[in-house]
């Protein structure tokens, strides 16, 4: 389902296609992960062609969908998450985002925020930016926060946070070509970023120091020792079960396998 | 050919027999199910018996140990039989004591006890004169795994709604915090940190009178027939047996600030429209619903504004970094702010 | 202990557990303060906030939208005209494709005759399957084709939050959850939808009540239902110039009577099967967005109501053929669909209902859609064929021909929309709960339901009014 003309308004169009919901074949996973209504889900259909159901209310996505678009010769698989306001403490549906961020391995995060509400938004910037360096920030919803009179400096984010920040109007598309410029650089490896990690207590920087080789022997190959040593540390239930009963490994490889009950559903059925 | 009333009837005894015999769900295997739990709970209430004597620096009799369980004689000697032969047990003259594997098993049914009262009150939102006769009984369905999995699952957790220390899963008991009310000094301030919940009347009688654990309070007057002690807004008097069952310690220095200044309430009585600034989550106010609060920033030093409320006045909307979010009067009464001019 | 033993997992959640002791006990929140701390430097510098107006005109409105005295009365009007513009602006198209659809369906039906097709097939193919998808669609069509835009709109501006925040008061009186407003707004569209939205409770025992209650909202399913039920019968007995006011009233009154039983069976719940207090209750309420009017017509149109067409036209095509061999399979002379329908009869009678209805929503409980075409297939099964070109056609058919009565449209409005769920709907609930137990509740209860309050409405109008 290629729709080239859907994107008009995109300066560059002719380098983007979208995939639809087609699976297979992909080079690069790409995550898209936000607090609740802060437009992940248009921007993912902006992107993928498909029509996952958008709404103005806080859980409206309560699963992960699927799609793919192609951009620069490089097929990408693009995952909507559920909107989740923190990776601490986590419901339901909030769980299906962290452990995707946390063992699906995607070669970049999307992290998409709401630009007139930057305060609530760049705290999941932070703890995303704990987890993994490869992030994008979307600026999003730029042309609402410019109506209520809030300007967002995108670089200054930018230079702060030690990640690419782009602002956007999911809706319109507008500027969604630079950021598929930075996903597609930062994913290669080609764009290093520095991730803004903000150092604890010593006692705990000492804790958590102890910690991550023990992790690393116990599981070889585990994505964000560091993370888990913060999150053990913490006493959350669900990482410590992972660890302790050997599924941290099932953990991750689910997380490469789609979600296949329901992201056909969605993406195919869209408003159902 | 049956005659139909002949076949009726069989059919009839056949659907009995199966009911009572049927494995698994038929009543002789229900009866024998129940059994094994009776007997199972009282070997542990026994053996909770013995320690919670061992840790009062008294030992157990005969007589104690009927006291606790309301047995016959005749059942408790064949109860006090099995147990030494278990090896969990040991006599000495009138007196048990619990072996190293007694004092495993009963620091489990201890640990599961207050895990489960703690889940009750904070996770599930039990009021905590319920909690108590709840975890009696599901003390002795839980497995080790379960337990774990529910400490992990609360962070943990050091001590339960009463504030009793919990056993963790090696079986070492952390110290019982706090001093008795009646060696604390009067006029200082003092958080209470453990209300007694044996017997269940006292402490029925102890929240009954409002006190909780968290709050602060002095005591203000002390004679042989009562204690008087004072929130700041209320007085509370207590005979001094009902005073033994409560713990109270140093009021830690920044919370003590929180709540001492002028200005300082409830983000439920802020009025609407005015802006105050967080100070403190209620320390009482824990769970989810603590850690969601903190994520979404209500952390001290945060501006919050009273915006919306409803037809009800419950639930209310607040602005809150860029945001607007709507609590019930449950959450917000443990939001402390200050009005800000 | 030489490198080469193994770590294992437990040892390391041992160590964490014993540093964490090492920790002071707030430093979780001492984590998130100071995280926080750092992101208001970073908005410092990068915002730049130059006055607020329009923010302004958000909180205005909001404090319009969640007033003491307007908030609900505004929610019911807003309610009422959605459905008085779909009332008014369906009646003429669903008129004008009934009468083509019958037009080619005698047209048809003559070139078969012409051809020397045999009765049966003709009979088989464009009195039955053709006549079932035809009303199927001239019912349907229409109405949701202007429903579902307009509830998008409402979706898209971001009133829903706000409907959850007017009623939580309300769920938690009833031991549930404020968020249950949000899933019945998706039930609205179809109710395995709201099972699945229910996700957003956290509590898991709100979140059953909110699964097993969420029936009583009328779905996409059971609208056209009771919109042409209001129309047809209820609006039918006023004068035309407040027909379609009427028509909209009632569809109203019947979600909230809906809305009503919601509450009630929530609270009974609460306090009976699913014991427990209401928990805590964090909504945010997203700042008023502009919906996208085009995006809006496309989806509405294209993916929900083409969507939710084809599969009434999927379970419709069956549904028609098992109806015409019920009504053809005739040992000793009696149509099998006539011997079922008199068997149900006393039934149906109980309930202000008759056997014919009970035996179409039988039939129907793979999907809701299909009820009254199957119920009119039924009757037009029966032998007498009339010519049901209109929606006055439908009256003269229910009323003169088979003695249909005011309780009888109400009956049956209250029926549908209390009555078990479609499969697709069971299904999803034993998807979520992954329990054979609430699956077996969340389908029998509403059933139970239904029976017991049509009973009661039946016997009340037979002793009061006369019926």
């Amino acid at each position: 389902m290629s729709t080239e003309h859907a994107c008009e308004t995109c300066p560059m169009h002719t380098e983007m296609a979208q995939l639809g919901a087609a699976v297979g074949g992909f080079d690069r996973v790409v995550a898209l992960a936000g607090n609740p209504n802060t437009g992940k889900s248009t921007l993912f259909n902006a992107l993928t062609g498909l029509r996952q159901h958008t709404g103005n209310w806080p859980g409206k996505t309560v699963t992960r969908a699927e799609g793919g678009f192609q951009f620069g010769g490089v097929r990408y698989k693009l995952v909507d998450l559920p909107g989740t306001y923190s990776l601490l403490s986590a419901s339901d549906d909030e769980e299906v985002a962290r452990n995707f961020l946390l063992f699906g391995r995607p070669d970049c995060t999307v992290v998409v925020v709401d630009a007139s509400a930057l305060e609530r938004n760049l705290y999941l910037v932070l703890q995303v930016l704990e987890i993994t360096d490869r992030v994008v920030v979307a600026v999003n919803l730029m042309d609402e926060a410019k109506r209520r009179g809030i300007d967002v400096d995108t670089r200054s984010l930018a230079r702060d946070l030690g990640v690419p920040a782009v602002p956007i109007v999911a809706r319109t598309s507008e500027n969604v070509m630079v950021l598929l410029g930075e996903v597609a650089a930062v994913s290669a490896g080609e764009t290093v970023t520095r991730p803004l990690r903000p150092k604890g207590t010593p006692e705990f920087e000492r804790a958590v120091s102890r910690l991550v080789p023990l992790i690393e022997t116990a599981a070889p190959g585990v994505p964000n020792a560091r993370w888990i040593a913060i999150r053990l540390l913490d006493g959350d239930a669900s990482v410590e079960e992972a660890l302790a009963s050997g599924r941290l490994a099932e953990l991750v490889a689910r997380q490469q396998a789609p979600d296949a009950r329901f992201s056909r559903k969605i993406a195919l059925q869209g408003a159902q | 050919m049956l005659s139909f009333p002949v076949s009726v009837w069989l059919l009839v005894l056949l659907a009995v027999a199966v009911a009572v015999l049927a494995p698994s769900y038929g009543v002789v295997a229900q009866l024998k199910k129940y059994r094994q739990a009776r007997s199972r709970e009282r070997t542990e209430n026994a053996l909770k018996h013995l320690l919670r004597e061992a840790t009062d620096g008294r030992t157990a009799s005969f007589g104690s140990l009927q006291g606790a369980l309301r047995m016959s004689d005749r059942g408790l000697m064949a109860l006090t039989e099995r147990l030494e032969r278990d090896g969990l047990v040991r006599t000495e003259g009138t007196q048990f004591r619990l072996t190293a594997d007694g004092e495993r098993v009963a620091l489990h049914v201890l640990r599961a006890h207050r895990l489960w009262e703690l889940y009750l009150a904070d996770e599930l939102g039990v009021p905590l004169d319920r909690v108590h006769a709840e975890a009696d009984r599901a003390e002795h369905r839980l497995s080790r795994d379960q337990l774990d999995r529910l400490s992990a699952s609360m962070g943990h957790p050091a001590v339960d709604p009463h504030g009793d220390p919990i056993p963790t899963g090696d079986g070492r008991v952390p110290e019982s915090p706090g001093t008795p009310l009646g060696d604390w000094p009067m006029s200082t301030p003092a958080r209470i940190v453990h209300l007694e919940d044996e017997p269940p009347l006292a402490f029925a009688q102890l929240s009954a009178e409002g006190l909780r654990l968290g709050q602060v309070i002095r005591v203000i007057d002390r004679s042989s027939t009562r204690v008087v002690l004072s929130d700041g807004e209320r007085e509370f008097r207590l005979a001094p047996m009902l005073a033994a069952n409560v713990h109270v310690a140093p009021v830690e220095a920044e919370v003590e600030a929180a709540r001492l200044p002028e200005g300082v309430m409830t983000l439920t009585s802020l009025p609407s429209g005015t802006t105050a600034e967080v100070v403190a989550l209620d320390p009482s106010f824990k769970g989810f619903a603590r850690r969601r609060l903190l994520d979404l920033g209500f952390t001290p030093g945060a501006r919050i504004r009273s915006d919306l409320t409803t037809f009800a006045g419950d639930p209310r909307a607040y602005r809150l970094r860029g945001t607007t979010i709507a609590l019930r009067r449950e959450q917000s009464d443990h939001v402390l702010v200050k009005a800000q001019a | 202990m030489s490198a080469s033993i193994a770590v294992t997992p437990a040892d390391i959640v041992r160590e964490a557990a014993a540093l964490r002791q090492s920790l002071e006990a707030g430093f979780r929140e001492e984590v998130v303060t100071s995280l926080y701390g750092e992101v208001e430097r970073i908005t410092r510098r990068a915002v730049h906030d130059s006055g607020s107006r329009p923010l302004e005109l958000d909180q205005r409105i909001d404090h319009i939208v969640t007033s003491r005295w307007l908030g609900l009365p505004l929610m019911l009007v807003i309610l009422a005209v959605i459905f008085w513009i779909t009332i008014v602006g369906a009646n003429v198209p669903s008129q004008m494709l009934a009468a083509a659809f019958f037009w080619f369906e005698d047209l048809a039906a003559g070139w078969f005759t012409q051809l020397g097709v045999p009765w049966w097939l003709t009979g088989f193919l464009w009195h039955g399957v053709y006549r079932g998808l035809a009303w199927v669609i001239s019912v349907m069509l229409p109405p949701m084709a202007i429903f579902f835009p307009l509830f998008t709109i409402l979706e898209d501006l971001g009133y829903l939050p706000r409907v959850a925040f007017n009623l939580d008061y309300l769920f938690k009186r009833a031991g549930a959850h404020g968020k249950q407003a949000l899933s019945m707004a998706m039930g609205f569209g179809c109710n395995a939808a709201g099972i699945i939205a229910t996700r957003v409770i956290d509590s898991p025992r709100e979140r059953l009540v909110a699964i097993l209650t969420n029936n009583f909202v009328p779905c996409n399913g059971r609208f056209p239902t009771l919109i042409m039920l209001a129309t047809v019968f209820v609006a039918a007995a006023f004068p035309p110039a407040v027909a379609s006011l009427v028509a909209a009233g009632s569809v109203v009154g019947i979600v909230l009577v809906g809305v009503l039983f919601t509450l009630v069976v929530s609270w009974a719940l609460s306090r009976t099967i699913l014991r427990g207090e209401a928990s805590a209750f964090t909504l945010e309420l997203p700042p008023y967005r502009r919906p996208g009017f085009a995006r809006i017509l496309y989806t509405s149109l294209i993916d929900r109501t083409l969507f939710v067409l084809w599969r009434a036209i999927l379970t419709a095509a069956p549904a028609g053929a098992v109806i015409w061999l019920l009504a053809n399979i005739t040992p000793g002379g009696v149509s099998l669909a006539t011997r079922t329908a008199d068997f149900l009869d006393p039934l149906g009678w109980a309930i202000g209902l008759d056997g014919v209805i009970l035996l179409a929503y039988i039939i129907a409980i793979p999907a809701n859609e299909i009820v009254v075409p199957t119920m009119l297939m039924v009757y037009m099964s029966q032998g007498m064929m009339t010519e049901l070109d209109s929606l006055d056609g439908l009256r003269v058919l229910l009323v003169d021909r088979h003695g249909w009565t005011m309780l009888t449209a109400v009956n049956l409005m209250l029926f549908s929309l209390l009555h078990n769920p479609c499969a697709t709907t069971i299904i999803t609930i034993y998807k979520e709960t992954l329990s054979a137990k609430w699956t077996t509740i969340g389908a029998l209860m509403p059933l139970v339901i239904a029976f017991a309050v049509t009973f009661l409405t039946a016997a009340t109008a037979r002793a009061f009014f006369g019926f």
